[in-house]
């Protein structure tokens, strides 16, 4: 197991440079510039200095001058629109607010999805297994700026228990965190649901019972621990999808997170940003794909996932 | 596993057969990380600032030589003040840092003093070494508005030498050649080229605002290569900005919330009426409104025209529409052929106005935009200098622009390659353009197509001139109409319509030069009226604004440039939620 962690460990610098060299070409060749986005245009002297200022002139320039500063300083340089700021200053605040939002989102998926998802696998063909599946398909269905708008209106103006938007205090964490996890959750409860009959319909499970073990017994130790890897293996990338924040939610609460620097980076054409933050979420998803990895052979020993066939 | 790591720390749980207790342990890291992440990201409610204002998103830069966004400007006028500033009600210049300027004779040389009880946020006092500063960097590392400093003897001469790619002529740049003397610590001298009216309005704007430069040395980096500076800009961010203005900045949160504090240095700090400020980063339009309508937020400076014209209809006391500073239009491609070699008809100047006078503008401004805009038929809009004389424009008259078409070769429309209007998706734009292409395609029989693409795309069209016709815009910087007319001089970077009128230029030049106000807005006025005629643009609308402001808070002009003097404003006590 050790060597199969240090094996991944010791692939995640190579991934990580394909994926930095593949998004720097894609957004190297999208046209517009970073430099002139308002209805000014520049000088094409004064273009071509801030360019060479920035090292974007030429795509050799900036690939002489950026990768090197990753790796000796940590330093993303500067933001290329954002003039007031670097990128590692930006990100510092970003990265721990979406992180802090992404974390509750799951763990309220997680709780609901599962509590949602067993209880309909238990009460399977029952009123609970019917509403669980609709609603289910609604969470998955409806468009997060519906759900947003929609929780929005009717928490903050409407019963105005909750401020408006922006972040801070836990009163602007639990609305946002909410419509984050609705779509995580649904997914989970289906999940849960699926593989909970699965296990519920094997032989141990009627053992047990004839043994005499409570209900309760069954499905909490028994039965849950063995559906749970399929919302474990689902977990990796939904982690790294929260944690990075989503756009909408963030544009519609007001949350400074790492969701819009996302989306308005491509579109600002800041190639700086557009790298750091597709590093971030890489790093994301490499790390967590690891930890399900691991964590799969510990909740059930009798996976190895070292095992060549 | 975990022994084979080493890891020998709570054994008996690792080794525990207790499934959920390990099933326990995820969610419990997830809290974990939570919990830590919660506290890092920061919480904790603060006291509510005397105003709270929305300035759509978050300030872009606090640095006074890349500034350009009006949302920075306008935070500019709180933490700085020029050598003259702006009066609160008629925003006409007025002395502010400086004492009341000495003007020579021949109204080329300009002799400011500086107060001397004017001082730096931290207490040193203000000197001309600070204005001479920023007017000198701006001037060695150009940016947006390097241009307005050209009225200064040598400044344009010195600006190319120093930027030169060529060495030798590098090493010429001679700064004591700049008409910017310094007499002594508080005396300043400007030599003009020209008898400039509008120069003390310039003092007022942020380029010419005083850096100060001692604690900004700690931020400059030198590129060994090439010997020029670069300022590393946490040196905007508190504590380290130093500022003169009525404010200081106290904290800036990234994208959620500037708050700036009264300068106890300020040399008029009796005058400053609020003493804590805070804007707010948001970008959603309906957040925006949202949070005005909790009360959250006291101002809005910009509210959605959908919301606007809503609020208008239903005569809200709190919405204020007034006349804005620019003017909305299409740019039509003049040049001769267009980027791929085809000859263009739009270059004939019949076509152009055929297209101008066959455009009704009001089904733009009573069905699409609805926020009290006027159509216009001029370039500039008509109302927003004072004693400027507006040419007027082409005005709508069918007939006479079917029989232009005909004139210039394509009768009813017949023989015209099919023409593309592009625009940028995520506005009203799409709306205006279907209005105008349907009313070309049955008054003139013009097909047109139109094409909506993504901003930075578009913005990258316009400015290499890959289009036929373009969506476009031009808001006004400064209080003087040639803030509109050197847009379009055949030179300019900023002529998208690449339209060259050798009269046009001509004009632009003898107003640059003429000592009188008046006649030289006569003269400004005659240029524009040229470019209204020959219609390298088709003037739609002009911009309004519309602001929602509590009812308590006093003393904001409405004035088009939607400029203030923060230091003015006071509140009325009492309601203030």
């Amino acid at each position: 197991m050790t060597k199969f962690i240090a094996i991944r460990l010791l692939q995640f610098p190579l991934i990580l440079a394909i994926i930095y060299l593949v998004t720097f070409l894609l957004a190297w060749v999208a046209p517009g510039s970073p430099f002139e986005l308002s209805d000014r245009s520049l000088d094409p002297l004064a273009k071509q200095r801030l360019e060479r200022e920035f090292h974007a002139d030429s795509a050799v320039s900036f690939l002489a001058y950026y990768p090197l500063k990753i790796l000796t300083q940590g330093d993303f340089g500067p933001s290329l629109v954002q003039k007031g700021w670097s990128v590692n200053k930006i990100l510092f605040t970003a990265v721990p607010i979406s992180v802090t939002l992404g974390m509750l989102a799951l763990a309220i998926a997680l709780a609901g999805g599962v509590a949602i998802g067993t209880l309909a696998a238990v009460k399977r063909g029952g009123v609970f297994d019917a509403l669980s599946l609709s609603i289910g398909l609604v969470g998955v269905s409806l468009p997060s700026f519906v759900v947003a708008g929609l929780l929005l209106v009717v928490f903050c103006v409407f019963f105005k228990w909750f401020p408006i938007g922006g972040w801070g205090t836990l009163g602007h964490m639990v609305l946002p965190s909410v419509a984050l996890s609705l779509l995580p959750m649904a997914y989970i409860a289906r999940l849960t649901r699926v593989s909970m009959l699965d296990t519920l319909g094997a032989d141990y499970v009627r053992t047990a019972r004839a043994k005499g073990s409570s209900r309760q017994t069954v499905i909490w130790k028994h039965c849950l621990r063995n559906a749970f890897l399929p919302v474990l293996s689902y977990l990796g990338p939904a982690a790294a999808a929260t944690l990075t924040g989503s756009f909408v939610v963030e544009k519609v609460f007001n949350i400074p997170g790492l969701g819009q620097h996302l989306v308005n980076s491509v579109l600002n054409r800041d190639q700086t940003m557009i790298l750091a933050t597709v590093m971030i979420y890489s790093v994301f998803l490499l790390a967590f794909n690891l930890l399900v990895d691991v964590a799969y052979a510990w909740v059930d020993p009798r996976i190895d996932v070292t095992a060549k066939v | 596993m975990v022994l084979s790591l080493g890891l020998k720390p709570l054994p008996r749980f690792f080794e525990s057969n207790s499934p959920v207790l390990k099933m326990l342990a995820i969610p419990a890291v997830l809290l974990l990380i939570l919990v830590g992440s919660a506290l890092w990201s920061g919480g904790g409610v603060e006291q509510r600032a005397d105003l709270t204002y929305i300035n759509r998103g978050d300030v872009n830069t606090l640095d006074l030589n890349r500034m350009s966004w009006a949302q920075d400007i306008r935070l500019a006028y709180a933490l700085w003040e020029g050598l003259y500033t702006l009066d609160p009600q008629t925003l006409e210049p007025v002395p502010g840092s400086a004492l009341p300027v000495e003007i020579s004779e021949d109204k080329c040389t300009y002799t400011f003093r500086v107060r001397p009880d004017a001082k730096w946020s931290n207490g040193d006092p203000l000197t001309v070494d600070g204005f001479i500063a920023t007017w000198r960097r701006q001037l060695e590392y150009p940016d947006e508005y390097a241009g307005l400093f050209h009225c200064i003897a040598g400044a344009k001469a010195y600006q190319e030498a120093f930027n030169s790619a060529d060495l030798n002529v590098r090493s010429t740049a001679d700064w004591s050649a700049v008409g910017i003397i310094k007499i002594d610590a508080r005396t300043l001298r400007v030599q003009l080229l020209y008898p400039t009216a509008y120069f003390l309005s310039l003092t007022a704007f942020p380029s010419f605002f005083p850096s100060h430069e001692a604690s900004m040395e700690a931020f400059k980096e030198l590129d060994p290569a090439t010997g020029r500076a670069r300022y590393d800009e946490s040196y905007t961010h508190p504590p380290n900005l130093v500022t003169n203005g009525p404010y200081l900045l106290k904290e800036w949160r990234f994208k959620q919330k500037v708050r700036v504090v009264a300068n106890p240095h300020y040399w008029n700090a009796a005058s400053v009426g609020l003493k804590v400020i805070d804007q707010i980063a948001c970008e959603d339009p309906l957040a925006m409104f949202l949070m005005y309508q909790s009360g959250a937020v006291d101002w809005l400076m910009q509210v959605d025209s959908g919301i606007a014209a809503e609020l208008l209809a239903r005569k809200d006391p709190d919405l204020h529409v007034f006349s804005g500073f620019g003017t909305y239009f299409y740019s039509i491609n003049c040049q001769p052929t267009f980027s791929d070699g085809t000859p263009n008809p739009l270059a004939d100047v019949k076509v152009r106005q055929a297209l101008a006078m066959s455009l009704d503008k009001r089904p733009v401004v009573e069905t699409v935009t609805r926020t009290g805009e006027a159509t216009q038929d001029t370039y500039i809009p008509p109302t927003i200098f004072k004693d400027y004389p507006s040419p007027g424009g082409l005005s709508l008259d069918r007939d006479r622009a079917r029989q232009l078409l005909a004139e210039a070769g394509f009768p009813g429309g017949k023989g015209l390659p099919r023409l593309t209007l592009i625009f940028n998706t995520g506005s009203h734009h799409g709306d205006v353009a279907q209005i105008a292409s349907r009313q070309w395609k049955q008054e003139l029989g013009i097909e047109i197509e139109l094409q909506g693409m993504e901003l930075a795309r578009f913005r990258e069209r316009l400015n290499k001139k890959e289009y036929m016709i373009a969506r476009a815009s031009w808001n006004g910087d400064y209080n003087d109409p040639s803030t509109f007319t050197d847009k379009y001089r055949s030179t300019s970077a900023g002529n998208d319509a690449g339209w060259i009128s050798k009269p046009y230029d001509d004009l632009l030049d003898a107003a640059f030069k003429e000592p009188d106000a008046a006649k030289r807005l006569q003269i400004l006025a005659n240029a524009e009226g040229i470019l209204n005629r020959e219609a390298p643009i088709i003037p739609v609308y002009g911009y309004t604004t519309a602001f929602l402001i509590r009812p308590t808070l006093k003393n904001i002009p409405l004035h088009p440039q939607s400029l203030f003097l923060y230091h003015s404003i006071r509140v009325e006590s009492g309601s203030k939620q």
